[in-house]
Formats: structure tokens, C-alpha cells, sequence
């Protein structure tokens, strides 16, 4: 909970907030540094979405802000990392033009970087510019959709398409996607590689892939792409260096897992986007980098020092929650704006919650095999295809492990999959006795529902489905 | 050109399960539903078994699908789930469902949540047309004739699968030369007819409608036609079974001489090729044939296939209907659109639902199509 007004807590967490904020501000600037500011103002007219990465600092502030001590630090040190992460990345499509791969969210990068080419995931600003300024999608969508678009399709995928159509994607040697999570998503690699004109490889996830003969399509699969990358791009499989993106993946997940069994806890020692947030960026789109590997160190580190003092993250958890589905973009400050109102800590969600660790690295077709599985199996591929079970048998079993009181469902409006199984899950939940709340919502516009609207629905259900007493009353100002 | 049936198929568009299903029924047939053109037709054929395209002819609403699968789902899929659920297929003897879409995957889950048919099964279908995606589609369809034989104790033999593709070619055969008519100047059927008797034959037991196609088609020969129309149009797009939607364009003056779409001529009429292996056979003429905007890397060869059949036909123009809240149409029809009129081929987009509606609307905007064509 938040800190008194220049108590001593206040002062140290004001001065770590100072640190890390400074800290972002050298990392932004590093790449003004090294490639000048003339470049830099020419990227910034070619690719708007930049001034939004500049000021990162904001999603600093408002995942800091009511936070204290070494809560406030683990999302400190997420988001500096966060920052790190992307200035390389922004780095990579000015230096490595030549070798830059776009490819899709749930097609991990591990290959590419096997192959020593530059990923760039065609979805990141789609997933990443929001989280800094919520309605900058707004226009990108308003694009696709002029474009003829429909404007029921998933706003990712059409914010996506929108970013093509206007040329702000980096120009990409080869394109890269899959079947997966939707059809939207799927289809809508057919309008980007008509406008970057770059040849395209789709891999194709089979519909039930908890067999033998499934996993061994899909390895075809993943075989015949890095035959076709080495055909259409400088790129080259040096197996070794793929062995070490996968041993440096697998030490990630094992702290993860590290994590995992802290956070199960009641009250569990770290939650929301120390959690998320570290899976968003070094578990889905940058796998197998140490700047991974370290934050979630660091992550532990503090989520042990929490423990060590007792208490939770925050001091005064009253509910634990699971977020299903791809969390709210559009409002960003949801968990932080729900401990302060009712002590609610998130625990675990979707998108985190894998279930195939790790890969074995001990020859070529072992890693491709655990990345197979990774893939066909990973969080919201397994989600989106195949039969419902899918979808609830994981659902039920992060109900359990991690001791949570509720499910709140981030019902995105353009999520036709999940939309669909509305009514057995509403009926699954009620045999089963959770609480459970649907949050009318599009994922990336505002003008469906604002944040203010999630937030009243949230209000209503935690008043009269939880009987929650509001602890945030005489708190708007902090 | 009279716009009201002569067809005498009519009557069997009334009811989701038809009077000649009953009888096939009676006759100890072992009726089965279906509900995309992936489902290869004669696999789910052989032995007395029965293949019924299902529809829900007349759905009013769909209060108890919406309640399960939203109000933002295709209204194709919502259709048939509250058919289901009101009992109108009770009569089925088992289900196949490919993995087509989002909202046909999400139908067959919650089909088997709500009425847990006793023989529902989901075919695995690919999103490619590559030799492996065959070969998975391939052993697919080997997994549905082994649950077949198991469940109805039918002979899923390369024989009996031959027997069966036999037969649906020569069936198909007639109606292709039904659709073929429409090249002429003075067509002998309207759009509204020929879909009238494509969506009663994919309804109905095919060998209880053999006899009367003939006759239809022999019918037709002496026909002279009609003239009696501004532009001739090739409909393009998904799950279309009601000939009403057709009669409503051509009430303004177009005549529709093509039709691309999952119940239309294209590509479902297609001969298919039997070689040594009938399964593997199928396998490759429904994946390759059935160029649906599910498939990754078609785009070009289906805009080059929609482009083919507008040449062969001498459209005017091409019409294309999507279904709302289809991503697969949704989003190719958009591109589909782009490409169209970069050859310079007027091109119409409407939305619509399943049932018919908005036909003031649709009317209007044909009419308007059609002015724009010069017509």
C-alpha cells in the first residue's frame, strides 16, 4: 500500500523510483547516442510509434506509484529491463536491416535467433505502444478498417495491419506466421505480406496436438521453415548458438518456476506485473536473452526479501486473482488501481502459464522437438485451438495451484474463440463455485469500452459478488 | 426471366431434415450431418450411410446459442446450435466437423457440452496444401473411416469409397452441366433456381433425388431462356442456403451465372479424381479443391480461380457476400475487393447474416451496383 508523505519508506521509494527512472531515460538515450540525432529524427518521422517508446517513463510511474519497497523496485526493475529490451530491439531493425524477420506472436524467436537473424514480432507495438499510451492503436485500427477491415476482427491483429498499411513496421527480408491463435490473426498475414512484398513462410499447428503424430508434423514443419529461411535469407542454422538461446531460455523458466512456487503463497510475496509483465517480454518476445535471465533473478531476489519480511507484496491482500486472457491492454494500472481499492493481488494468467518448459538441448532434433512442443503447446496457442478442454482443464488447474479466491475474464469483444465458450464457462464456474467476472472490453480501443467502464464493472462485481470493502476511499489523490 | 421456382425443389428446403431424409431414414440409412465443404461427402457415404448438409431453414432468432457462444459468433453456427438445441436434429445419427474455423470448432465444442450427440467427431484439417499437409489430412480421413466402422459397422473399403465417389461424381456431373447452362446468353435457370436445387441436393438424400435432377435437366434443354436481365454477376463467398438471398438480387435485374461459394457450383460440383488409393484421393481433392479463406498461402491462386470462372462466365460483375463476424471472409474479401478492381472488375461487398434480412438494403445496393456498371 502506498506510503506516507515524506515518511522514510517515502523517501526510499521515491529515490528508487528517481534511479530507475534516470536509468530508462540513459537507455533511451544510448540510442540517440550512438546513431546521432539527425537519424534519430528521421526514424522518429518514419515511425511514429517511437515518441511512445520515448516515454516509457510514464508506464514507470504508473506501475510505481502506489507501490512500496521491494514491490515497487520488482516493477521498477521489469520495466527498465522492458526499456533495455526494446532500445535493442529498435537498434536491431537500423543495424540489421538486412537480416530483420518479421514474424507473428505466438511463432517464437528462438529459431531466428538460432539462425543469426534480427526478429522484429509484427504484434510488439500492437502489445507494447498501449501499455505506454492506450489509445495510440486507435488510429491504426481506424486505418484497417478504412482499408476495408471489418471492424469486428480482433483489434490486434487489425492495429497490426494498420501499423503495414502505413509502412511503420520495419522492413522486414522474410515474413513469418502460423494458424495461430485465430483466424483473424492467421488472415491477417495476407494483407502484411502483400504490403512489404517479402516472402512468407506459415506454419501450420494441427488442431489436436497432444499426440505423437501431431508433434512430428509439426517438427516437419519447423524443419522445412529453416530450410526456406536459408533459401530467402542470410540466415544460417549454427546449432550451437541455438543450443545456447535454449539453455539460457531453460535457465529462465526454471526461475520462473522459482517464482511460481513463491507466488502460490498466501499472501504471495510478488504479483501483477512483475509477473506478466517479465513473462510478456522474456518468455514470449525475447526468449533465451540474459537480460531475461537476470530480471527474473532480480524479480526473485525481491519476491524473497518480501517473504523473508513477511507479508505480501503490498501488505494488505485480501483477494487473489487469475486473469484469463491476454491482459487489459487499455488499462494498464488495472492491478494496480484493484490492491489499492480491494486488496486484490493477480497471481498468475494466461498468457504466463505455460506448461512445457523446457527444451532438451542435447541434439538439433531435441530442440526442435521442445520447441514444438513449446509452440503447439505454449499459452493461448493451446488456448485457442483445439477442444475446450484446453481452455478449462488449465484454467481449473491455476485455480488451484495458486489459491486464488477469483477468475476475472478479460472478455476482449474481438476474441471470437474465446467469446464462444461464454456460456460453458460461466456454467463450468458456477459447479465449481469460483467467482467469476466477465470484463466487456475491446484489448486495444478505448471508444469500446474506456477503462473507466472495466473499472465500474469490476467495482460492481467485487461489491456485490465478493462483498468487498473498498480500502481506497480518501485515497484518489495519492 | 421469372423469378418465382419452377424448380419443384422447394419444398425441400422447408425443414432441416426433409421428408426424403425421413424416408432414407425409414429405409434403414444412418443419417449424418455436416457442415463445411471440407468434409469430404463420400467417406460419410459408403455402406447406407447418408450425408445431410445442415441448415436451419427459418431460424427466427437465436436466444439459447447466444447465451453459449455470444452474440458476436457467425450466425451460420449460432443458427444450427439452436436448431440442436431445439431438438431439429434429433434425428441425426452422428456428426462431422472439420476444424475449419474459429466459430465451426467452437459449435462442435459446444454441441458436445450441451447435446453430446453419440457420434461426433472433428477431422483435423490442415491449413496448407503442401505433400505433408496431405499426408495428415490423409491419415485423418483413415482415423474417421476406422470411428465410422467402428460406430456404424459400415464398410469404409477402397471399394466401397469408390463406389461412393463414383456415384457423387455422376451426380455432381449433372448438376455442373445444369450450372454450365448459365454460360449461355439467354441462360435457361436463374441464379435463384440453380441454388435452389444445389442447396436441396447437399439437403437431401442424393439417390432418393437422382431421377428428378435428370428430369430437370432434361427439362431445361427445351427451355429458350431469358434475356430479361441488365448484368450478369458471379456470387462469391461462404455459407450461403437460401435461394430467397439470390432471388433478391436478381429481383433488381442481375442474373447470376456464378457462384463460388460453400453451396455453390464452385468449387463443390468438382469431378474427383479416384486414383489407386480412394482415401488419399480424397484427401487431395478436398484439400486442393475447397479453396476456402481458412487455407494460408492460397490468396493468389483463389483470386486467380475467381477471375478464371468471371472470364468463363462473362460476369459483369462479382458480388461478394460475407458473413459477419467471419475473420476468414472478413478480412480475404477485403483484400479479395482491392485485387478485383485493380483488374478492373467491378466488385460489391455486402454483409450479411444467415437468415435473410435487410433485403430493402440489399436491393438497393445491387441496383446501385449495377447502374455503376453502366447497365
Amino acid at each position: 500500500m502506498a506510503t506516507n508523505k515524506f515518511s522514510a519508506q517515502w523517501l526510499v521509494d521515491n529515490a528508487v523510483r528517481g534511479t530507475y527512472w534516470l536509468e530508462n531515460w540513459l537507455k533511451i538515450g544510448w540510442l540517440g547516442g550512438k546513431r546521432g540525432p539527425f537519424f534519430i529524427r528521421s526514424k522518429l518521422e518514419q515511425f511514429p510509434w517511437m515518441w511512445n517508446i520515448m516515454r516509457a517513463n510514464q508506464l514507470l510511474n504508473m506501475v510505481t506509484r502506489t507501490r512500496s519497497g521491494p514491490y515497487l523496485e520488482a516493477n521498477a526493475v521489469v520495466i527498465t529491463n522492458l526499456v533495455g529490451s526494446i532500445m535493442e530491439m529498435v537498434d536491431g531493425i537500423f543495424a540489421r536491416k538486412s537480416d530483420t524477420v518479421l514474424h507473428e506472436d505466438l511463432v517464437p524467436p528462438e529459431i531466428l535467433y538460432g539462425m543469426g537473424l534480427n526478429p522484429w514480432m509484427a504484434e510488439f507495438l500492437g502489445i507494447v505502444v498501449p501499455l505506454i499510451n492506450q489509445t495510440t492503436m486507435e488510429h491504426y485500427i481506424d486505418v484497417a478498417e478504412n482499408e476495408g477491415i471489418p471492424p469486428d476482427v480482433c483489434s490486434l491483429p487489425k492495429s497490426t495491419m494498420g501499423l503495414a498499411l502505413e509502412h511503420e513496421l520495419p522492413d522486414p527480408v522474410a515474413i513469418i506466421s502460423s494458424n495461430m491463435p485465430c483466424d483473424g490473426g492467421m488472415n491477417s498475414y495476407s494483407l502484411i505480406e502483400q504490403q512489404y512484398d517479402a516472402p512468407a513462410y506459415r506454419l501450420d499447428v494441427p488442431y489436436d496436438f497432444y499426440n505423437e503424430r501431431a508433434i512430428d508434423y509439426f517438427v516437419g514443419e519447423l524443419a522445412r521453415m529453416i530450410d526456406w529461411l536459408e533459401q530467402n535469407t542470410p540466415g544460417r542454422m549454427d546449432w550451437n548458438r541455438m543450443r545456447g538461446v535454449c539453455e539460457e531460455r531453460n535457465r529462465y523458466v526454471e526461475l520462473e518456476l522459482d517464482l511460481w512456487d513463491m507466488v502460490h503463497e498466501v499472501p504471495a510475496p510478488m504479483a501483477a506485473e512483475p509477473i506478466y509483465l517479465t513473462h510478456l517480454m522474456f518468455g514470449i518476445a525475447q526468449p533465451g536473452h540474459p537480460r531475461g535471465t537476470r530480471t527474473m533473478q532480480r524479480v526473485i531476489d525481491l519476491a524473497s526479501k518480501i517473504r523473508h519480511k513477511g507479508g505480501g507484496a503490498f501488505g494488505d491482500e485480501r483477494y487473489r486473482v487469475i486473469l484469463w486472457n491476454p491482459p487489459t491492454l487499455i488499462f494498464q494500472d488495472i492491478f494496480v488501481w484493484a490492491e489499492q481499492a480491494y486488496g486484490v493481488a493477480m497471481v498468475m494468467d494466461m498468457l504466463t502459464y505455460h506448461r512445457h518448459p523446457y527444451i532438451d538441448t542435447s541434439t538439433p532434433e531435441s530442440m526442435l522437438r521442445g520447441i514444438a512442443h513449446c509452440m503447439m503447446q505454449g499459452p493461448m496457442a493451446r488456448h485457442t485451438r483445439g477442444p475446450a478442454e484446453n481452455f478449462f482443464s488449465d484454467l481449473f488447474d491455476i485455480y488451484e495451484r495458486f489459491n486464488a479466491d477469483m477468475i476475472w475474464m478479460a472478455g476482449h469483444i474481438g476474441c471470437k474463440n474465446t467469446q464462444a465458450l461464454n456460456g460453458m464457462f460461466r456454467e463450468k464456474c458456477r459447479e465449481r463455485g469460483i467467482p467469476l467476472l466477465f470484463i466487456d472490453y475491446d484489448l486495444s480501443d478505448t471508444r469500446i469500452v474506456p477503462p473507466e467502464g472495466i473499472r465500474r464493472q469490476i467495482e460492481q462485481f467485487m461489491e456485490t459478488v465478493m462483498n468487498a470493502e473498498r480500502l481506497d476511499s480518501g485515497r484518489e489523490d495519492d | 426471366m421469372s423469378r418465382v421456382s419452377e424448380t419443384g425443389f422447394s419444398g425441400l428446403l422447408d425443414l432441416p431434415l426433409n421428408r426424403l431424409v425421413d424416408k432414407a431414414r425409414d429405409e434403414g440409412g444412418r443419417i449424418i450431418g455436416y457442415t463445411c465443404s471440407y468434409v469430404p461427402e463420400p467417406l460419410i457415404s459408403v455402406d447406407g450411410l447418408v450425408p445431410i448438409r445442415m441448415r436451419a431453414p427459418g431460424v427466427s432468432g437465436t436466444p439459447l446459442a447466444d447465451t453459449y457462444m455470444s452474440s458476436v459468433i457467425c450466425s451460420y453456427t449460432r443458427s444450427i446450435l439452436e436448431f440442436a438445441l431445439d431438438g431439429f436434429y434429433n434425428e441425426l445419427d452422428g456428426w462431422v466437423f472439420t476444424a475449419s474455423c474459429d466459430h465451426l470448432r467452437r459449435l462442435y465444442d459446444n454441441l458436445s457440452y450441451l447435446e453430446n450427440p453419440p457420434f461426433n467427431y472433428m477431422i483435423d484439417l490442415p491449413h496448407k496444401i503442401s505433400e505433408p499437409a496431405i499426408s495428415w489430412f490423409h491419415e485423418e480421413l483413415k482415423l474417421l473411416a476406422g470411428a465410422l466402422s467402428a460406430d456404424f459397422g459400415v464398410d469404409t473399403g477402397p471399394d466401397a469409397l469408390r463406389n461412393a465417389i463414383a456415384k457423387l461424381n455422376s451426380f455432381n456431373a449433372i448438376l455442373r452441366e445444369i450450372g454450365e447452362m448459365r454460360k449461355e446468353d439467354t441462360p435457361p435457370i436463374s441464379g435463384r433456381d440453380f441454388h435452389e436445387i444445389v442447396a436441396a441436393c447437399a439437403s437431401s438424400p442424393k439417390y432418393l433425388l437422382k431421377d428428378k435432377i435428370c428430369k430437370y435437366h432434361e427439362s431445361l434443354k427445351r427451355n429458350d431462356g431469358t434475356d430479361d436481365y441488365r448484368a450478369r454477376l458471379m456470387l462469391v463467398g461462404s455459407q450461403l442456403d437460401d435461394p430467397e438471398y439470390i432471388s433478391v438480387i436478381e429481383s433488381v435485374g442481375g442474373l447470376v451465372v456464378a457462384d463460388r461459394c460453400c453451396l455453390g457450383s464452385f468449387p463443390g460440383l468438382a469431378h474427383i479424381e479416384c486414383g489407386t488409393d480412394p482415401l488419399r484421393s480424397l484427401a487431395e481433392h478436398y484439400l486442393a479443391k475447397t479453396s476456402c479463406p481458412r487455407m494460408m498461402e492460397e490468396f493468389d491462386s483463389r483470386i486467380e480461380n475467381i477471375i478464371g470462372i468471371a472470364r468463363e462466365y462473362r460476369v459483369d460483375g462479382i458480388i461478394i457476400e460475407t458473413m459477419k463476424f467471419c475473420d476468414c471472409w472478413g478480412v480475404d474479401s477485403g483484400l479479395l475487393v482491392s485485387a478485383l478492381r485493380d483488374r478492373n472488375i467491378p466488385v460489391l461487398r455486402l454483409e450479411r447474416e444467415y437468415s435473410l434480412s435487410g433485403e430493402g438494403q440489399i436491393r438497393t445496393r445491387v441496383q446501385a451496383f449495377i447502374e455503376s456498371m453502366g447497365k
